[in-house]
């Protein structure tokens, strides 16, 4: 019953963020003119909430794969690969990436699926601090090639620009967001099954083994579905960071550490805070708006330094 | 002669190059409990490992008439458990959780009450001690093969960190289950539990020194020559 009234209370409230959300404009708040709302608003709000449901769930899905709190897509790296294979189509081939709406999704997947194999190649088997310094020089590593390619590309330059600091919502039309709204709903609800070996992956791999998992095929397929939300919520936003640390932090405090309620409610809660975010970045300073990236970013910086202080490696 | 429960033949397992597990065999019957002991380093985990086919190993081995190294992660967990000498988790989950996560919440529960937990429930993992924890996990290990009958329990050291008491109860957990039909394999370095055991293998250095029921295991040379002349003393 508690569980039940807390999920109404929790859908009540993301209800009432979507409506603040729509009534967001650039005038600061109101409904606007005729259907304004619905054809400028809506996208940007559906985005956000897709793409923060794929990294509150990627988020909680790697630091489950990785047994540590600290592994956030966007810090280990994954989200810089994605808009690193953006980066690298927009500069080798910019014509071809606006041609298919799959193309640029797939550029950030391979891009996002690299980097979640040289970390997981170069991170396993090591400690936490291992692993999230090779996340750290992957991001840099990737952060630099993305800029190398912008400052190259006269036209990407700006897209690749806002890309990077998470501030691509206020493109969001229905034709551009489609595809990667799709993708993050299909990676969100495909990880959802991995929940219980996730949970014995808790134990260490013997046990995870000793207890019935296929602990090599449940990682491949935890970092393949972590490495599709990341490309699929990057294609939406941009590069942001924390969300993916805040919202499975957030839910096993609510909910438990078992990930049967973990990974939705990581789901839930990223999605919650990234609209939140976008919403108060833009409310709070219509004219010129923060990116939902630097308000995450304020947020997820400090609770960062909390865990990682908790932790006794 | 009736098939062993566990056997392995000419057991082999060599980690970069150099061999910690020399060509071991060893026959296990339903009803048995084995002590596997040696001194520190003789290779005891790497065994238990062995068997449970968690690491890559050479030579002959079936568990209940099949090789676990041919068989998928989830036939396995059909036909043994193990739990390590030091179990971790990466996660601060309540201790009734643990039933749920093994899938065997009822069996769970049952066996927190004989190993006397049933009142730490709803305690964090944080919040045990070493040796709270360690039963705990010991509980997810014995409910994991609900069905006892022609199953292999591999345990390195149960005992370690657990009190005098609850050192009873896990013995006694182990005597149950393998009355039910199942085999027990336990690495110890605790030779009185190993007194106790229907079948004892001594290892040094990787390599089986002598295997036996107890009294013709622990001889006293033995032990003066796995363990050195003090420890027959102590033995």
């Amino acid at each position: 019953m508690t569980a039940t009234r807390a999920t109404l209370a929790g859908l009540a409230g993301l209800a009432a963020l979507v409506a603040l959300a729509l009534s967001v404009g650039a005038q600061g708040f109101g409904w606007g003119d005729g259907g304004a709302w619905a054809l400028l608003r809506a996208p940007r709000v559906l985005a956000a909430l897709a793409a923060g449901l794929a990294l509150g769930v990627g988020g909680a899905a790697q630091q489950g794969v990785f047994r540590n709190p600290l592994a956030d897509p966007g810090l280990t790296g994954v989200f810089g690969g994605a808009l690193f294979g953006i980066a690298l189509l927009l500069g080798v081939a910019p014509e071809a990436a606006w041609q298919r709406a799959w193309c640029l999704p797939a550029a950030a997947f391979a891009g996002a699926l690299g980097t979640s194999a040289l970390l997981v190649f170069c991170g396993r088997g090591g400690s936490s601090a291992r692993l999230l310094l090779t996340g750290l020089g992957l991001n840099a590593l990737t952060a630099a090639g993305t800029l190398v390619i912008a400052s190259r590309s006269g036209e990407s330059r700006e897209l690749l620009t806002n890309g990077a600091y998470g501030d691509w919502l206020g493109m969001a039309t229905f034709e551009l967001t489609w595809l990667p709204i799709l993708l993050c709903l299909a990676a969100t609800l495909l990880l959802l099954p991995s929940a219980r070996a996730l949970d014995l992956l808790a134990f260490g791999e013997d046990a995870a083994r000793g207890f019935g998992i296929d602990v090599s095929g449940a990682r491949r397929d935890a970092v393949l579905l972590t490495a599709l939300a990341a490309a699929a919520a990057t294609c939406l936003v941009g590069q942001v960071a924390f969300i993916g640390l805040l919202a499975p932090h957030l839910a096993r405090r609510i909910v438990g550490p078992r990930h049967a309620w973990a990974l939705p409610g990581s789901a839930f809660l990223g999605a919650a805070l990234l609209l939140g975010a976008d919403t108060l970045g833009r409310g709070l300073w219509p004219q010129a708006p923060l990116s939902a990236a630097a308000v995450t970013a304020v947020l997820g910086a400090p609770l960062f330094i909390w865990i990682a202080r908790g932790r006794h490696e | 002669m009736s098939e062993g429960l566990v056997e392995a033949l000419g057991l082999a397992v060599e980690y970069d190059g150099r061999r910690v597990i020399d060509g071991v065999s060893l026959r296990a019957e339903p009803g048995q409990v084995v002590a596997v002991v040696g001194p520190n380093g003789a290779g005891k985990t790497t065994l238990l490992r062995a068997l449970a086919g968690l690491v890559a190993a050479s030579g002959e081995l079936r568990i209940a008439g099949a090789d676990p190294r041919a068989a998928s992660a989830r036939t396995n967990a059909r036909r043994r458990a193990y739990c390590a000498q030091k179990p971790v988790c990466a996660w601060d989950y309540r201790v009734r959780d643990l039933g749920e996560i093994v899938g065997a919440p009822d069996a769970y529960a049952e066996c927190l009450t004989r190993l006397s937990l049933a009142d730490l429930t709803d305690r964090r993992l944080t919040q045990l001690s070493g040796g709270e924890q360690k039963a705990a996990f010991l509980a997810m290990t014995f409910a994991a093969l609900a069905e006892p009958f022609g199953a292999a329990l591999l345990l390195d050291e149960p005992a370690a960190s657990l009190d005098v008491a609850r050192q009873a109860l896990v013995a006694a957990e182990i005597r149950r289950f393998v009355q039910a039909g199942g085999t027990a394999i336990v690495a110890t370095h605790d030779l009185s539990f190993a007194r106790s055991c229907d079948l004892v293998v001594v290892l040094a250095e990787g390599r089986l020194t002598a295997a036996g029921d107890p009294s013709t295991a622990l001889t006293p040379d033995v032990i003066a020559a796995t363990w050195g002349a003090s420890a027959q003393a102590e033995a």
